[in-house]
């Protein structure tokens, strides 16, 4: 435990020494610099109420268990550097805290999620080498900048605060390391392509459970390196987009896929509140993503809508007679009803994560009001329901969420 | 006959207020610094420079888009591309959020605008045509009210 403590300490230190580095490289906010420092914070209140019904009763005889539960939140502050280098060139990083992050108490996460260097020849074509998120979706590439976000609790494969539920690398890719990308115009639109690589998912490389206990199910051939990916090249991340979007941005549409090897050592995870094991395949299992996305205004009417569909080529499930596939669908419906006031409603569905049966669905109410350029108060009801087919369990959710977001 | 005369001439004279707004509407021109290669724009390629989606003019300078913080001008301007200025906004967020483009230089006045576009190469802005100052190097390459 010690020595990942260090390491995490270690981490923690290089990221900081970056910080002040990128702080001291020129002056950060005058149009004429060309070093940016921007930022996106989200501060929240939130009320929960839980009721899970066991068709099953516990050994006590308990069939019903409740929870109501509040608290103020940190939920996210991400900290963006730009630096455009010279003409062709340019740099970015995105430094992410979570949950009133302390190292001191440890809690919350400190993490770089972006750090990328983009050579651009044109429009039509850019590369970017670095840690970056890739083009899938809609959201993926926006999905932790909270404040360009109508909603404080995102749909669900893309929000923290559901990481005990989803695993989201198992439904949308978090990192990619190249990615070759750029837009064509051709009449009234746009047309967007991207293609990347990237590592595989990112539980080859941790050695920890969730607790930090150092994991004892792993692959041996896998633990002499830490810190970095030791899976060899044809475990990789390859992936895509590709779509169209008009010149005045009114409108989008993409297809999305990618292509990557699932650790199912990596056993830390599973669905919230029906704790069976996920199935008992210890491998590397073959997977491929598929996305769809659709996004647009009319009017002041603005829609979102998203599907993801994973599906795994793996002998020993199919053996098993084990279906593995994973989906998620979101949609979203608003309305302008000022330049300030956006409402909304929205709702969402999925199956999985390896445990067959399990389903989970939310609806969704909430409005953003934007109270000047740089802040908006936003409220969220969500109810979301978790049901398992094979024996009738049922967890329903209640969350009222309160917050403010802050463009810094 | 006075009657119908007075009535004619009210008429007219009615006539001309209500016209003076136009008449009077502010002429908009959109400027350049003086060694980009274009010598007329159209609303599209005004719409695509606005939205960050085209970083480069034709010889492959690098393009600064200069914004003014408000105005009747920048209203004028944005309805003359037809976006609105809070859609401009949110496009112009996003883009820099995923570090895909740099927001438009906002400055405080047009003529803050005319001297920013004078000295950056690559420029871009938009301004009412009396904030033009002679010993500027700007090049006009639209005209719109």
């Amino acid at each position: 435990m010690s020595y990942w403590n260090a390491a995490s300490r270690r981490t923690e230190r290089a990221l900081a020494a970056l910080l002040l580095y990128l702080l001291g490289a020129g002056p950060l906010t005058a149009q004429e610099a060309e070093t940016n420092l921007f930022g996106s914070l989200q501060a929240i209140f939130f009320t929960q109420k839980s009721r899970i019904t066991l068709n099953t009763p516990l050994p006590d005889g308990t069939t019903t268990l409740t929870e109501e539960r509040n608290s103020f939140a940190i939920q996210q502050l991400d900290i963006f550097l730009q630096r455009q280098i010279d003409d062709n060139f340019s740099a970015f990083v995105d430094m992410e805290y979570q949950l009133n992050y302390s190292s001191e108490h440890r809690w919350g996460s400190m993490s770089l999620q972006e750090a990328w260097l983009q050579y651009s020849h044109s429009d039509a074509f850019n590369v970017k080498l670095g840690l970056l998120y890739p083009a899938f979706n809609h959201l993926n590439e926006i999905k932790n900048r909270l404040a360009l976000l109508p909603y404080i609790f995102r749909p669900g494969v893309y929000e923290r605060l559901l990481s005990n539920l989803y695993r989201s690398e198992d439904y949308i890719p978090e990192h990619a390391f190249v990615q070759l990308s750029g837009a064509v115009p051709s009449g009234d639109f746009f047309w967007d392509w991207a293609v990347y690589v990237g590592n595989a998912e990112d539980s080859y490389i941790s050695r920890t459970d969730a607790d930090g206990n150092i994991r004892q199910d792993m692959d041996r051939k896998f633990e002499f390196l830490s810190g970095v990916d030791p899976t060899n090249a044809d475990l990789k991340l390859i992936g895509g987009r590709t779509g169209f979007r008009s010149r005045t941005e009114h409108f989008k549409v993409g297809l999305s896929f990618t292509h990557d090897y699932d650790n199912l050592r990596d056993t830390t995870r599973y669905p919230m509140f029906f704790t069976r094991p996920r199935a008992e395949f210890r491998g590397d299992a073959r997977r491929m993503r598929l996305g769809a996305d659709l996004s647009g205004s009319v009017g002041g009417v603005r829609f979102e809508g998203e599907f993801i569909n994973v599906f795994y080529d793996y002998d020993l499930a199919d053996q098993a007679g084990f279906d593995m596939n994973l989906t998620f669908a979101h949609g979203m419906l608003g309305y302008w009803f000022t330049d300030k006031l956006f409402t909304y409603g929205s709702a969402e569905f999925g199956t999985g994560t390896f445990d067959k049966g399990w389903s989970h669905s939310s609806l969704s109410f909430g409005a953003s009001y934007l109270l000047n350029s740089a802040i908006s108060a936003k409220a969220q009801f969500i109810v979301h329901e978790q049901r398992h087919d094979e024996d009738e369990d049922r967890a329903m959710l209640k969350f009222v969420f309160l917050g403010l977001s802050v463009l810094l | 006959m006075n009657i119908g005369r007075k009535i004619v001439h009210r008429a007219m004279l009615a006539a001309l207020l209500l016209c003076a707004p136009l008449a009077l509407r502010a002429q908009m021109v959109v400027i350049t610094h003086a060694s980009v290669p274009v010598k007329s724009i159209s609303v599209r390629e005004l719409l695509d420079v606005y939205t960050l989606n085209q970083s480069r003019w034709d010889d492959g300078t690098r393009i600064t888009v200069v914004d003014v913080k408000s105005g009747k001008g920048r209203d004028a301007f944005f309805e003359y591309i037809g976006m609105s200025p809070e859609e401009m906004q949110r496009i112009w967020l996003r883009k820099q959020f995923t570090g895909k483009a740099r927001p438009p230089r906002s400055v405080g006045s047009e003529e803050d605008v005319v001297d920013l576009v004078a000295a950056t190469e690559g420029a871009i802005g938009y301004v009412n045509e009396r904030a033009l100052k002679s010993g500027k190097s700007v090049r006009i390459i639209a005209r719109f009210k």
